[in-house]
C-alpha cells in the first residue's frame, strides 16, 4: 500500500493531537502563516492582513491542514495563559473528552456523506449510558457482554433510521429527530436516578491510561482508523461517498444505495453506543441527563473537519480534527476562566469561519474550473489540488499528511 | 445619433445596431469569446451557428447582461451597455431562454406581466387591466389560452410562446432566441419562425439561435458562424448552405462512420425480450443481436428511455421475459444488471451519471470498484489509480489528471468518461440513452468511434436517440417506437428519415 511508513505512525495523531502540542508549546516555533491561520480560525487578532490573506490561501490548498494549525495554536494560546492546560492530568481530561465527541463525528460524518444528517447521537449517547449501567448493575451481565450488547444496540437503532429512510421514504431529518425526542424521554423513564456501578473493567474505559494515554483516546484512534480504512480503503467506502455524492448516478451505475445508507446510520448508532460506555464510564454511572446537544456539536466537528453537508465530500482525518479543535477550545476557555456564554460565542464564530472558509475554497474552484455553474458544494477539487502540491494520494495525504506536517514539519523550521 | 465612442471601428456605427467591438471573456485560461466588431443591423434576422462551447451562450449573455464581459463594448442603437439583465432590458434587449423559466404556479397572465403593475400604481393587484393587457401580449404571438390558467398546465409548445410573448412585452429592439424551437411540434415551430420575420419587419433585430439548419436557413437574413469564441463565418443566408456551415463550425471535415463487418452474427441473439411489459411501456419484442448496433427512435415521451431504463434493472418490469446470451435475465435492481452484464449510459450525465465534485477517478471505477479492489474489499490506491488511469486512456477522456473533479471536464469528455466506466464492465448489452446530447460535432464523431469499436468486438448496443442524423449513421436497425410500443423496424437497406418519422408520428400526429 501506498501509505508507507509514515501511516501508522502519524494516524494516531489523530487522537494524540492533543498531546503533540505539548511538545509545540515550549519552543512554539509557529510559522507565520500558522499563526495567521489559526487566528482567522479562533478569531483572534494580531496578525496583519496580508499575512492572512496568503494564509487563507494556503489553507484553501489543503483544508485539514488549517484545521490542525488552528488547533496546535489554540492550544498554545490556552497553554501560554495557564501552563496547567498542559499538564499531563489536564491532557488526559481533554483526551477522554475528545474521544467522546471524536467518535460522535465520526459516525456523524458517515450520515452526513451519504447526503443524510442524524440528528439522534446526542440524544442517543445518554440513552446507551443509561442503558450500559442498567445492563451492568441491574441485569447484571459481564461487562464485556455489555460493551457487546450496547454497541449492537446503537447498530440496530441505526437500523431502523436507515428502514424508515431508505423503505419509507422519510427524510433523515425527521427520522432521526424522532429519535432524538423518544431517546431523550426514555432515558429520563428507564433511570429517573442514576443508575452507579462500581466495575472496575467499565470504569478503566474513561478513567485510566495505558502509557499515560486514555484508554478511551485508544478507542478513539482505534475507531477513527478503522472509519479512515472503511470510507478510504474499501470498495464499500467508495460507495458510501457515491450515493451521497450523487444518488441516482450511483443507483444507475450498479450501486445498492438503500444499503449503503443503512450501513452509515448503522455507523453513527453504533458509534453513539461507545460514546454512551466512554460517558457512564467517566461519570461511573448511567445518568439520563448526562449529554445535551452533543448531535450538535458532532455535525460542527464534521463540518469544521470538511464534511460538505451537500454530501459525498469529506475525510475522516478532518472530523477527528475538527472535533478536537472544539474540545480544546471548550476546555481551554474553561482553563482559562472565560465565561460559558463566551464559549459558546466562540464556537459559533469558529464555525462561521470554517464555513466562510469553505464557500471561499467552493468559489476559487469555480473560477478556475470553467464551465461550472453553481458549484453546490464545497470541497470539490481537494484531491486535485492535494495531488498538485505532490502529496501522496490519498492515503497519506489523508491521514498521514496533515498530521505528520504538524508534529515533523515544524521542529525544521528555523529557530527565531 | 450619438456614436458609440469608445473604440477605433465605432465611428462608422450609426445608432440603428447592436454593435459587439473588441468583446472577450475568459474562464480560467480558456478564451470562450473574442469578437473584434460584429455589428447586426434592425430589420435583419442573424442566425448564431456553432457546435457547444463555440460561444453562442456566452455572447447572448453578454448581450442580455447576464454575463459580464471581460473587455470591449457592447451598444444598442448607440447606447452602450454597462451592468446587469435589467440595464440590457432597458436598453431594449429581451431573451428568450430556458435561464429564465416561467413560474408554473402562477397565471398566464401573471407571469406575462411580472414584476409590472397594469391599472395605475395602486397596492392591489388590478385582475381586470392585467387580464386585458396580457391578452394584448398573447395576441402578437397568436396563442390562444385563457389568461387565468395556471402556467404549469400548459404544454411545452405554448409555454414557448408564451415566453417569447412575455419577451415582446419588453418591446424589445434586439430579440433573441435561443433555441426557441427545440421542444416544439412542426406547426409551433412555424409559428415561432413567422414570429421572429414580424420582429425584424417592424425594425427590430432578431438573433435566432437553432440547431435545425433547415430552419436557420429559413428565417435568416444572415448567418454567422461562431469557433472557439471567433466569428469564422459571416454570410448571407441566400449563400449558406448545409454543408458550409458545418464545415464552418467544425473548421475541419467530418469523418464519415462506416460501419464495417456484418451486422449482427446469426444465431441467438445476445439480448431477447418477449412480451416486456412495464409502467407506460409495452408489450415489447426486441432481439439486439452481439455486434449489433440497434436503434431506438420515437417522439419525446414515446417511452425510449423508460425502454432502456426497464433493460438496466432500473425500472421493474412487470410481466414479459428477457434473456441475456440465452440465459433468462430478470433484473430487480440495477444491481443485478450490472452483474449480469448490462450498463446503461443515461441521457444526463450531470444528473444521472456523475459525481460531479469528485475525482475523475472515482466516477471512472465507480461501476467496477468492487472487481477492482483487493480481494473484492480493499481499494488500494496503486489498484484504483491504474484502473482509473486505464480507463481514462481507453475512452480518450482529456484531462490534466484524474484527481481534477469530473465538473471540470467539457461535455464531451464527461460523456467519453461515462462510456469509459462501462467498457471498464465490459458488458454484453450497451445501452445509450442520447449518447451525443450536449456534445459538440467533433466530440460526436470520437463517440460514434467508440461505438462501432465496441460494436467491431461484438458487443451488443442499443442506442436511443432523439436525433435521425445520429440513429441513421450508427445503427445495423432501427426501432421506432410509439406510445410505449414498438411501432415499426427498420433494416438499414431501408432508413430514411421519411419512414422513421412516419412510424413515430402516425396517430399521435394525426390526432395533435
Amino acid at each position: 500500500m501506498a501509505a508507507g511508513p509514515p501511516g501508522p505512525t502519524a494516524t494516531p495523531g489523530a487522537g494524540r493531537s492533543a498531546v503533540a502540542p505539548a511538545q509545540v508549546a515550549d519552543t512554539a516555533p509557529v510559522t507565520g502563516e500558522g499563526v495567521a491561520a489559526g487566528g482567522a480560525r479562533a478569531g483572534a487578532t494580531g496578525a496583519g492582513k496580508a499575512i492572512a490573506g496568503r494564509a487563507l490561501k494556503g489553507m484553501v490548498d489543503i483544508p485539514e491542514i488549517g484545521i490542525v494549525l488552528a488547533v496546535v495554536l489554540a492550544f498554545v494560546v490556552f497553554a501560554s495563559i495557564n501552563p496547567l492546560v498542559a499538564s499531563v492530568s489536564e491532557l488526559q481530561n481533554l483526551g477522554v473528552d475528545l474521544a467522546g465527541f471524536g467518535i460522535l463525528a465520526i459516525g456523524e460524518s458517515f450520515t452526513i456523506i451519504t447526503g443524510g444528517i442524524d440528528l439522534s447521537p446526542g440524544s442517543l449517547t445518554a440513552f446507551f449510558c443509561v442503558i450500559s449501567a442498567w445492563l451492568l448493575a441491574t441485569a447484571h451481565l459481564p461487562v464485556l457482554l455489555v460493551f457487546v450488547v450496547t454497541v449492537l444496540f446503537g447498530a440496530l437503532w441505526g437500523l431502523w433510521h436507515g428502514f424508515l429512510i431508505t423503505r419509507l421514504g422519510i427524510a433523515p431529518f425527521v427520522a432521526t429527530l424522532v429519535t432524538f425526542i423518544f431517546a431523550a424521554g426514555a432515558n429520563e423513564a428507564i433511570a429517573p436516578n442514576p443508575i452507579p456501578f462500581a466495575n472496575t473493567t467499565f470504569l478503566a474505559v474513561a478513567g485510566s491510561n495505558v502509557a499515560r494515554v486514555p484508554v478511551a483516546v485508544l478507542v478513539l484512534v482505534a475507531i477513527a482508523l478503522v472509519a479512515w480504512f472503511f470510507l478510504e480503503r474499501t470498495y464499500v467506502g467508495r460507495e458510501i461517498y457515491a450515493v451521497g455524492g450523487n444518488r441516482e448516478a450511483a443507483r444507475l451505475a450498479g450501486i445498492p444505495t438503500a444499503r449503503r445508507t443503512v450501513t452509515a446510520y448503522m455507523v453513527s448508532g453504533a458509534c453513539a453506543g461507545v460514546v454512551g460506555i466512554i460517558v457512564a464510564s467517566h461519570l461511573t454511572s448511567g445518568t439520563a441527563d448526562s449529554v445535551s446537544g452533543w448531535e450538535l456539536i458532532a455535525i460542527a466537528a464534521a463540518v469544521i473537519g470538511g464534511v460538505s453537508l451537500a454530501g459525498g465530500q469529506g475525510r475522516v482525518v478532518g472530523v477527528v480534527a475538527g472535533a478536537a479543535l472544539l474540545v480544546v477550545l471548550r476546555d481551554g476557555l474553561v482553563a482559562v476562566n472565560v465565561n460559558a456564554y463566551y464559549q459558546s460565542m466562540v464556537v459559533g464564530v469558529v464555525l462561521l469561519v470554517a464555513i466562510v472558509l469553505d464557500r471561499f475554497r467552493a468559489r476559487r474552484l469555480e473560477r478556475s474550473g470553467g464551465s461550472t455553474k453553481g458549484v453546490p458544494t464545497a470541497r470539490a477539487g481537494r484531491e486535485s489540488d492535494a495531488a498538485a502540491a505532490g502529496a501522496p494520494l490519498p492515503g497519506l495525504a489523508s491521514l498521514g499528511g496533515p498530521e505528520a506536517s504538524s508534529e515533523e514539519a515544524q521542529p525544521k523550521q528555523p529557530a527565531y | 445619433m450619438a456614436a458609440p465612442g469608445s473604440t477605433v471601428a465605432a465611428a462608422a456605427d450609426a445608432g440603428e445596431e447592436l454593435v459587439l467591438t473588441g468583446v472577450s471573456k475568459q474562464y480560467g485560461s480558456t478564451v470562450v469569446l473574442d469578437v473584434a466588431h460584429l455589428v447586426l443591423r434592425r430589420g435583419e434576422v442573424v442566425a448564431l451557428a456553432g457546435e457547444n462551447g463555440a460561444g453562442k451562450s456566452t455572447m447572448m449573455g453578454i448581450v442580455s447582461g447576464a454575463v459580464q464581459a471581460d473587455s470591449g463594448t457592447v451598444s444598442v442603437c448607440g447606447r452602450v451597455l454597462h451592468g446587469g439583465p435589467l440595464e440590457a432590458q432597458r436598453l431594449g434587449v429581451a431573451m428568450v431562454s430556458q435561464e429564465f423559466p416561467l413560474v408554473g404556479q402562477l397565471s398566464v397572465a401573471e407571469n406575462l406581466l411580472l414584476g409590472k403593475r397594469p391599472g395605475g400604481n395602486r397596492a392591489l393587484v388590478d385582475r381586470k387591466a392585467l387580464d386585458a393587457e396580457a391578452r394584448r401580449m398573447l395576441q402578437r404571438v397568436g396563442l390562444q389560452v385563457s389568461t387565468r390558467r395556471r402556467v404549469d398546465m400548459l404544454a411545452v409548445g405554448q409555454r414557448q410562446l408564451l415566453e417569447i410573448a412575455k419577451a415582446l412585452g419588453h418591446e424589445p429592439v434586439v430579440l433573441i432566441l435561443d433555441e426557441p424551437t427545440s421542444a416544439l411540434a412542426e406547426a409551433e415551430s412555424k409559428r415561432v419562425l413567422e414570429i421572429a420575420r414580424e420582429h425584424a419587419a417592424s425594425g427590430g433585430i432578431v438573433v435566432f439561435v437553432g440547431h435545425r439548419m433547415h430552419e436557420v436557413l429559413a428565417v435568416a437574413d444572415r448567418v454567422v458562424v461562431l469557433r472557439n469564441g471567433r466569428v469564422v463565418a459571416d454570410m448571407p443566408a441566400r449563400e449558406a448552405t448545409e454543408a458550409r456551415m458545418v464545415r464552418a463550425m467544425v473548421g475541419r471535415e467530418l469523418e464519415v462512420l462506416h460501419l464495417d463487418g456484418a451486422a449482427g452474427t446469426a444465431g441467438t441473439p445476445a439480448f431477447e425480450a418477449r412480451r416486456l411489459c412495464a409502467a407506460n411501456l409495452g408489450p415489447v419484442d426486441l432481439e439486439v443481436g452481439a455486434g449489433e448496433v440497434v436503434g431506438v427512435a420515437g417522439l419525446m415521451g414515446a417511452g425510449r428511455s423508460r425502454l432502456l431504463h426497464v433493460l438496466a434493472g432500473a425500472i421493474p418490469a412487470t410481466s414479459g421475459e428477457m434473456s441475456l446470451d440465452g440465459a433468462r435475465y430478470s433484473p430487480r435492481s440495477t444491481r443485478d444488471a450490472v452483474a449480469a452484464g448490462v450498463g446503461l449510459v443515461p441521457e444526463d450525465r450531470k444528473t444521472q451519471a456523475l459525481l460531479l465534485d469528485s475525482p475523475i477517478r472515482w466516477n471512472a471505477t465507480l461501476a467496477v470498484a468492487r472487481r477492482v479492489a483487493w480481494r473484492r474489499l480493499v481499494l488500494t490506491p496503486r489498484r484504483d489509480r491504474a484502473a482509473a488511469a486505464g480507463i481514462v486512456a481507453a475512452a480518450s477522456v482529456r484531462c490534466r489528471t484524474p484527481e481534477q473533479t469530473a465538473r471540470s471536464l467539457s461535455g464531451g469528455n464527461q460523456q467519453r468518461l461515462v462510456f469509459g466506466r462501462w467498457m471498464a464492465v465490459g458488458p454484453h448489452l450497451l445501452l445509450l440513452d442520447e449518447p451525443t446530447r450536449g456534445v459538440d460535432v467533433g466530440a460526436k464523431a470520437e463517440i460514434y468511434k467508440l461505438v462501432a469499436e465496441q460494436r467491431r468486438k461484438g458487443m451488443a448496443i442499443l442506442v436511443a436517440s432523439s436525433e435521425l442524423e445520429e440513429l441513421l449513421t450508427i445503427c445495423d436497425r432501427i426501432v421506432v417506437m410509439r406510445r410505449g410500443r414498438i411501432a415499426a423496424t427498420l433494416a438499414r437497406a431501408e432508413f430514411s428519415k421519411e419512414r422513421v418519422i412516419a412510424a413515430a408520428a402516425l396517430d399521435s400526429g394525426a390526432r395533435l
